[in-house]
Order: structure tokens, then sequence, then C-alpha cells
């Protein structure tokens, strides 16, 4: 995809999360369902079978009635950019980095259902399809053109809507821009974010919200220990939140993080 | 040469092993995921041109601004309009998917129009001089809810009953400092989400409530206070009662509420948000204009309370559930019909609001598939006029409610929309604001024909600034107290705010997650004695029906959270207090 004599600046995208203005209402979740063709809930979904390429956790402090509190942490593919660990154990060669976005692609066509992947991924943010995609009569009508439904059997995750970025490269090259530079869009959960918690953009361009977001003081990854240098950053003022970042289990409703 | 069986073997298996370090079982499998992907059970989107068309979100009282990818004519994705000036290009998760609701599985497709008409007219006229015909509209303040006002008005006993709601006075959100808000769920869903967002780093909040809700773990500061003392704190702030009186009830301290207090003095100008009040301390609260209507409409019947009404009194009841509003419980409403035979016609769209008491239920066409207009939000300092255009066309054999109350009272209406739009051209003030061009033209630069051609677009017609200190002030209800319940019923009922969701793609957020909580849910605090995702009996004195358990350490002890579906929330009228029981 990247070529060498073409000179391409690469992008690196990402996304900064204020988790401290997420109030869990949802709508990047179901804003992302919309545009990637993510089917309803099956009759037997459940928080640990769902199929949803973005999910907002609801975390606590761990402590009981009334000092208990609860924030809401959205969590999607983190789009690791060191030793991304499920590049590494695909057998079937269906997830790979591109050079040109930084985005860590899924290739539904040729993923085999092992759930290496899956397995390996430190953030639980990918998801198995265990059912045929199904929507209710007539709401098939409603799908994104844009976004080929996948088969049951494969394993999805976010992809930063990379279908907008191709359409904005479509964009750009019909109005005469060189291909050379990254282009401009913005996924669908940043788009529909309500309180304008996630922002996205390109990490490398130290002007960028985004960049300058990253680089504030307060700004976490999620197990930063593993250095797999996600490109997803979240910020927030309270402590516990923060300790959480960098437990194993971001979901873990009963776990304890204070001493 | 002669082959033995072995030698057969030998080669079979060799040949077997053999194959495997060739490509071609690798190549077999991969190819097998590849014959996979396009099988038969996969939809295929529907290709064609796409393009963007505008709308506006009725589906509550913020009605925000809607952008709508449409591949034809069909809409494929709901999102918000950027740079408008009330909602802020802000959309919440129910209008995002907001066209999905044609399809809901659970939508009334038909229903018997011509027995309801017989049975209303047959109603009317056995109505007794001391009975009613009566229209409850849970979403007032509409261009149809005039219609139903004037057809209510030529009904000798017609009665147009809905929620009181004061249009004539909003907040300004942008002149205050501080809201103190007793369990109104300012940061999810109240007034215009965009607004509130825009307006949130100017105020400071402060919210009162048992649970922490959504709002709660954003605000500024949360007062936990026991379920139903919220108005004993009122009363304390407001200097009614004593600080020591309302510390007792709300469990607080004493020094805490003085504080409360003096924050409340020094940090004005401070909003009040309650269930039931709204009140400022200085300008906070304004009046604003009523949307212009045209002349002969204003002779139309006043609105008046359900309570206003003797008990079985109403004959026939006609209830309007097409558009999204107040849920009054069951209860209440059942007392007022009378006690032989009522006619009740709900137009509703599934069946498990209203619809499950009704003799007749008539569908009717839903967001976005007819035209309806959204009064403006209570954070709406200037009057608005906005309608949701229809993006799609609503299945044949679909009620509209208006024509159908207008032809049992012997109105005759016409294109109300379109007259109400011809009132507010002719009365020459405001502006319009289109959507695809984001501009913004005084209305008087505008033509009638135009104008409704912008309104169908998408527009909105935004009010001159007009806006005067209301005398908007703190009023308080004493709290209904009920010891005798509370040896029997010892769990205090802490409603949730929304409603069953529409799109089936909400379950990702109730289902795939735990981040609302499910119709026909209730959840408990984990010492409750129940399991996780138990079948349950939820009994208050109104009732009991089947819930399913949810457990969260953030309620507690003593409180039951229950989901905002239609069926528990006709058990729980305010202040009420339930059991719950493992099946």
């Amino acid at each position: 995809m990247t070529s060498a004599n073409k000179q391409i600046r690469a992008a690196r995208y990402g996304m900064t999360i204020d988790v401290d203005r997420c109030n869990g209402c949802g709508a990047c979740m179901v804003a992302c369902s919309v545009e990637n063709n993510v089917p309803p809930a099956h009759e037997g979904a459940t928080d640990r079978k769902g199929l949803t390429w973005i999910r907002v956790y609801k975390v606590d402090n761990g402590e009981e009635y009334p000092d208990r509190r609860t924030a809401f942490v959205p969590v999607m593919c983190q789009h690791c950019g060191n030793e991304t660990p499920c590049v590494h154990v695909c057998p079937q060669q269906a997830v790979d980095i591109d050079p040109a976005t930084g985005v860590v692609g899924e290739m539904p066509q040729r993923c085999l259902g092992c759930r290496y992947c899956m397995a390996a991924c430190p953030y639980h943010a990918r998801y198995f399809n265990w059912w045929d995609p199904a929507w209710p009569a007539g709401m098939e009508k409603t799908l994104n053109p844009g976004v080929t439904p996948r088969m049951r059997g494969v394993v999805e995750k976010c992809n930063l809507c990379h279908g907008r970025w191709h359409a904005a490269k479509e964009a750009a090259a019909a109005a005469g821009k060189p291909d050379t530079e990254p282009v401009d869009y913005i996924p669908a959960c940043a788009e529909a974010c309500p309180t304008g918690a996630i922002h996205f953009g390109d990490l490398n361009d130290p002007a960028s919200p985004v960049a300058m977001e990253a680089a504030r003081a307060e700004s976490f990854r999620l197990l930063e220990k593993l250095n797999t240098q996600p490109k997803i950053y979240y910020r927030s003022k309270k402590d516990w939140v923060r300790e959480i970042a960098a437990a194993p289990q971001p979901g873990a409703r009963k776990e304890k993080v204070h001493a | 040469m002669k082959t033995n069986r072995r030698e057969i073997l030998m080669f079979a298996g060799g040949s077997a092993v053999g194959v495997l370090f060739t490509p071609a079982p690798w190549r077999l499998i991969t190819d097998t995921a590849l014959w996979s992907e396009n099988w038969p059970g996969i939809p295929a989107p529907a290709r064609g041109e796409i393009r963007a068309r505008f709308t506006n979100c009725s589906l509550c009282t913020a009605g925000c601004a809607v952008r709508a990818r449409c591949v034809g004519d069909q809409p494929v994705q709901l999102s918000g309009v950027s740079g408008h000036p009330l909602s802020h290009g802000a959309l919440c998760p129910f209008g995002i998917v907001g066209h999905h609701l044609p399809y809901m599985p659970a939508r009334v497709k038909e229903g018997p129009v011509k027995e309801a008409a017989a049975a209303v007219a047959d109603g009317i006229a056995k109505c007794g001089p001391t009975e009613y015909v009566a229209m409850l509209d849970p979403r007032p303040a509409r261009t149809a809810s005039w219609t139903y006002r004037r057809a209510m008005a030529a009904l000798k006993n017609g009665r147009y009953v809905a929620p009181s709601i004061d249009t004539s006075i909003a907040v300004d959100l942008s002149k205050v400092r501080t809201v103190l808000s007793f369990g109104v769920p300012v940061l999810d869903g109240w007034g215009t989400p965009g607004n509130v967002n825009v307006a949130r780093a100017g105020f400071r909040l402060i919210q009162v409530e048992p649970v922490e809700s959504r709002t709660a773990s954003m605000a500024d500061r949360w007062l936990r206070v026991r379920p139903g003392s919220e108005d004993a704190l009122a009363q304390a702030l407001a200097g009614q009662i004593s600080h020591a009186a309302a510390a007792d009830a709300a469990g607080l301290t004493v020094p805490e509420i003085a504080a409360l207090a003096q924050e409340l003095e020094q940090n004005g100008p401070v909003l009040v948000l309650g269930s039931s009040r709204l009140a400022s301390t200085a300008g906070a609260v304004v009046a604003r204009r009523e949307t212009p209507a045209p002349e002969e409409w204003k002779k139309a019947a006043p609105a008046a309370d359900l309570a206003s009404l003797p008990d079985r009194s109403v004959r026939v009841l006609l209830i309007d559930e097409s558009a999204p509003g107040g849920y009054l419980p069951w209860n209440a409403i059942e007392k007022k019909l009378v006690a032989d035979n009522p006619v009740v016609v709900v137009f509703a769209c599934s069946r498990e609001g209203y619809a499950r008491h009704a003799n007749y239920v008539l569908p009717v066409g839903v967001y976005p598939e007819v035209a309806d207009d959204i009064p403006p939000a209570i954070d709406s300092v200037v009057a608005t006029f906005r309608i949701a255009a229809p993006l799609v066309s609503p299945p044949a054999g679909m009620v509209k409610p208006e024509a159908f109350v207008a032809a049992a009272a012997g109105l005759a209406i016409g294109d109300t929309l379109r007259e109400r739009a011809d009132a507010i051209h002719k009365a020459g003030r405001g502006t319009l604001f289109t959507y695809a061009d984001a501009k913004s033209q005084a209305l008087k630069d505008v033509s009638a024909d135009n104008f409704w051609k912008a309104l169908n677009a998408g527009g909105c017609w935004i009010d001159e600034p007009d806006s005067k200190p209301s005398a908007a002030r703190l009023t308080t209800v004493a709290s209904e107290t009920r010891p005798a319940e509370e040896s029997e019923l010892p769990l205090a009922v802490v409603l949730t705010h929304e409603l069953t969701p529409g799109s089936p793609l909400l379950s990702k957020v109730y289902r795939e997650s735990n981040l609302r909580l499910a119709p026909g849910r209730v959840a408990l605090n984990p010492s409750c004695g129940l399991d996780e995702d138990a079948l349950a009996v939820f009994e208050t004195l109104l009732g009991k029906c089947r819930v399913g358990v949810t457990l969260d350490a953030a309620i507690p002890p003593g409180v039951v959270q229950v989901s905002g579906s239609p069926a528990l929330m006709d058990l729980c009228a305010a202040g009420a207090r339930a059991k719950v029981v493992r099946v």
C-alpha cells in the first residue's frame, strides 16, 4: 500500500477519550453498529457473547455503597503500534497493520474463526460472530452500502471505520488533491459522541488536537506496562480510573483496586 | 509386477502424508473461508444514489436536527447537524437509530379502524350529562395538540387532558452558574442534549439523588439522600423547615445542608430542577413567547389535568401514543373511566404501552414516516417551529390520530402543519435556519411557499429573542409518607428515566453490555439475597409482575431501581414502595 518512491507521509490515526465526559449513553456503540452493519443482539447473546466493535464498560472504584463511584470507559481495538499481539498469532494473515494509517485491520474473508487473536488481545476488543447476521424483516434496507456484512464464524473488531477512510481518499482524489497526504475523516463513534468525549485525528501531526491531547499529563493508555503502544489515549482526573486502566480486566466489577 | 494390498495401502498413506506438504490443503482451507463469504444467509445492502436529506427528530422534546444519509430514498444512517444553533450537532443513541423504528418487530401493523370509529361515535352519543369524552395527549403543544383541543371544544362534553407543561417559560442555561437537580437527568437526555453540553462548562452541577445515575456520576457534586427525602431537602433550602429536620430525613448532616445553602447563595444564578418544580434565583428562568398559531384555532378547549376529572366520569377515552411523551400510570387513568363499558382507543405503534389496556388499538406511522412538529424544549429561550419531515413512507393502513379525532368530533381540518407555518410566516418575525447550507435568513425575506418547502427539508424557524425574567419561584410539595407500607414493602422504588427502546440495535446497550437497565428488569444491591439474572416477582400496592434481577453494588440497600418500561411504571406511583421475591 505504501510506495517508497511516492514518499507518502504515513499517518498514525488515533483517538483521545475523555472518561470524565463520557456519560455512558451508548451512542458510540449504536452508531458503530449502524456504520459497520453489526447486527442486533441475537436472542442468545450476553455481555460475553455479544458483538460490539466498541463497548462502553461501566467501571467502579471497587468500594461498597455509599463510597462506590462509577465511570464509563469506551473500549475498542486499541490499534497497538508495537508487537501487535493479534497480528502475531493469526495463522491466516487475516490481521494486518496498514502502514499508511497505522490502523490494525481485519479481513473476515481470510478469517478461519480459530479465535487465537481473541485469546491474544489483552484488551478483549475482538468479538466472535457466533450467529448468522440477522436483522428484523425490512431492516436490511437500512444497511450501510459501504460495508459488507460478515458471515458467522469469523472474528470482528474496530477498524476505525476504514470504509470512511476509503471514501475520504476517493473524495480527495476526485477533488484533485495529492494522495500523499493523510485525509480528513472521522469514525462513526467520534462523530456520534453527544458529549464530545471522543476525539479522532492523526497522532503524527503535532498540530492536531488529538496529538496535543495525547501529550497531556493526565492522558494514559490501557495496560501501558505491556508496551503495545496503543493509539487510543484516555484521560481522567480520577486516580481510581487511571488505576483501573492498568488492571488486567477493565470490566471486572468486583475487583478491588484499593488496598 | 504384482501389486498387493499392503502396497496399495502404503501408497495411499504416503500420498495422504505427502499432500500435507503441498499447498493444496491449506489453499482449500482458505478457500472455504472465501466460499462462505457470500452465502445466502448474509443480507446484501441496497445500492443506489447516495445523498443527504435533513429532518428533525421527534422522539423527544429536544427535536435535534438530523442529517440522514440515504441510499436512494432509504435512510441508512442518521447523524446530528453540526453548526445547528439549538442542537449543536448532537444526537442521542435513540435518535441515531431512529430510522429503524419502522421495522421494529413489535410494531402494530393493522387495527379495527371502522369498528373503533363506530364505537367512539356510539360512546359520544351515549355520553351522559356528567360524563366526558377525553383526549389524552402525553406530548402537548404540538400542532396535532391544537387539533385535539379544537375537536374537544367541538364536542359537548369534550375534555383535552395533557400533562401540565408551561410552554411560556424556559431555562436560559447560559446565565446559570449553579444547577441544583433533584433527580433530573440533566446530563442524560434532559432539555436539548447538545445545548446542555455546550453550556456545561459554565455551570456547577449539584445532583441530589439516592442512586448514582449517569448524571450523578458526572456531576460536580453528588448528594446521596434517602429515597423520597428530596422534598424535605428542598423545603429546608427554601427556609420552610429546619436544617436539622431535613438532615434527619435525607440522611445528611446539618453542616452539609448549611454548606449547600451557603453555596447556592454565593454562586448564583441558581437553577433548581425537580420532577414537578422549576425555579431560579435570578433570571435563569425566562419568559418565552408562544409559537404563532392561526387565530381561528384559539377557541380550542383548554388543557386539563387528569386529576381534575371526577372519578368514573370518562365514557370515551382517546390516547395519542404516537409521539413519545410522559407516561401516566394506568391506575390513575383507569379510575377516571366509567364503570360500565368505557371505550378506550389508543393510537400506538406497539402494544407495550397503553395498548395493553385499550378496547381498540389503531396503528400509526412512526418517526421518520409521518410529519409532526416538535415544540421547543425547556432550554430553548426562544420559540421554535420544526417539522419531523418524513424520510420514508408509512405502510398502508396507518391511521392519522388527529384526522380520526377530528372526524369523530365532526371537525373539518385541512393541512394543519401548513396552516401553522402560514401563521408563523404571517407574524413575520424570527429567522429561518436551513440545514443543508447552515444559513440563517430573516423570515420576512422568505416567501410563504419557500418557508414551507424549507421546513419540509428539515429547516427550523427560530423566534427573535425576547427573553424576560420570569417570576418563577421555588415551590415545594410535602412528601407523602406511608409508614404502614414500610413493614410489608421494604424497598423504596427509584425509576430510571428511559422508556422501552424501539430499535433492536439498542439491545447493544442493555443486553450486550450493562450500560442501561433492560425493560422488565430491576436492579438491587447484592445484599438483597437474590442471584444475578434470577426471575422474581416485583410487587407494589398497585399490583405485581415478573421481572429479571440485576445486582448492582451502586444501588443502596433498601432501594430497588426499576427500568422505565410501561408494565413496571404502571405499578409505581410517586413515592412507591415495593418488594421483590424470588419466583
